[in-house]
């Protein structure tokens, strides 16, 4: 159901008109097998660990959401009140599927599950962007993480 | 997250992007994405479908294995089934009649009202709680008892002088415990096992209950305020744009 045409106008027409960046490069990063892979979630729904302060608007850092953590110890903080919730409410994996990574990789698909995923505000710019990435990839290295899927809202 | 695929394929770690809007996949031409024709806040499909989920999470990380790119987009060309209404969904929660407060009734009245719907609601929610282990109320961090007086206070339009919620303005903690309310009332409603589509759902709780109309009688306070942060938060924040109407 996402596509534009299905969307309520108003979210349609915020959406169509949204600034995409656009770049001069295109990187492309070439790797292992997938079997051999340490694979971290990236997801842009604000989620935070329970009684953590939310991610507001503008927040343009991250959050740590370590693999043990127990899904009722995440929340959502997303500014947007636009997309629907009721899925997350029933299985935190519709958002951040961190229990389906942990069978792909007992299962032989990847090679294991990073121990550290990262929460961040999808709503906010990309072109602001930099600095988070810096920060994401000094703490995916320090986790020997070398593929990341991200997961939006 | 396109564009945060760019950044960090820049930075040196090969990335795969699931994608909810093919149009900003196409503009911004991230390493790999993988586009899924579900909702907006469903990236995976199917909520208490592991095996649906599987297949769409499999699917992006096999982009993974390709090298005919950059700016690889494939399509996951299943929709999610439970996108269509369920036959026989209720609620389960059985609301109390409420009598209709008049336009312009005050925070006591609002107050008493939503006391007299949550009496109902929160015996529901603590059954689907126990059921299912979590809750994703909470992101508020204040206690059930002050969500009312708090939401309340801002029927007319000014901010308390202080916020609950020391990290937070008074209108940001009012806007999280509202993330909150409607949360504990859409829990509360989907028995464990059922599986209604959200519009199911959501149209029980924006059409029916004494808090959506209590949230947006907060909205057109908040909208009618001098405060410009008022504006901003209440006015963008408590209602989606597609529920605005009664």
């Amino acid at each position: 159901m996402a596509h534009l045409e299905d969307l309520p106008p108003a979210t349609r027409q915020r959406l169509t008109d949204l600034d995409c960046p656009t770049y001069e490069t295109t990187p492309f990063v070439a790797g292992v097998p997938l079997r051999q892979r340490r694979v971290a979630i990236v997801t842009s729904a604000g989620l935070v660990s329970r009684g953590d302060k939310p991610m507001l608007a503008g927040d343009n850092g991250f959050r740590e959401l370590p693999t043990a953590l127990p899904a009722g110890d995440i929340v959502m903080s997303h500014v947007s009140v636009n997309f629907d919730r009721t899925g997350f409410q029933r299985d935190i994996n519709i958002a951040y599927p961190v229990d389906r990574l942990r069978e792909l990789a007992a299962d032989g698909v990847i090679g294991s599950v990073a121990d550290r995923h990262y929460s961040v505000m999808g709503a906010n710019d990309p072109k602001a962007w930099d600095g988070l990435a810096d920060g994401l990839v000094e703490r995916l290295r320090q986790d020997r993480v070398d593929a990341v899927v991200l997961s939006p809202v | 997250m396109s564009a945060l695929g760019h950044l960090i394929e820049q930075r040196g770690i090969a990335t795969t992007a699931i994608g909810l809007i093919r149009l900003h996949m196409e503009k911004i031409r991230g390493p790999r994405g993988l586009f899924v024709p579900f909702e907006l806040g469903r990236p995976l499909g199917e909520p208490e479908d592991a095996a649906f989920q599987r297949r769409v999470l499999q699917a992006a990380l096999n982009l993974l294995e390709r090298s005919d790119g950059p700016a690889i987009l494939g399509d996951f060309a299943d929709q999610a089934p439970g996108r269509l209404p369920a036959a026989d969904w209720q609620s389960a929660v059985t609301l109390p009649t409420i009598a209709r407060l008049a336009d312009g009734a005050g925070a006591v009245d609002w107050m008493e009202a939503l006391k007299g719907e949550l009496a109902a609601v929160l015996p529901a929610w603590e059954r689907v709680h126990t059921a299912r282990g979590r809750t994703t109320v909470g992101v508020g961090r204040l206690p059930l008892e002050s969500w009312a007086s708090l939401v309340c206070a801002f029927l007319d339009g000014q901010p308390p002088d202080a916020s609950p919620v020391p990290d937070l303005r008074a209108v940001q903690a009012a806007r999280y415990v509202i993330d909150d309310l409607k949360a504990l009332y859409t829990e509360a409603a989907v028995a464990p096992g059922a599986r209604p589509s959200s519009r199911q759902v959501l149209d029980w709780f924006w059409d029916r209950t004494v808090a959506a109309r209590l949230i947006r009688a907060v909205r057109a306070a908040c909208l009618a305020s001098p405060d410009k942060v008022l504006n901003l938060v209440g006015g963008g924040q408590l209602v989606p744009s597609a529920r605005v109407s009664a």
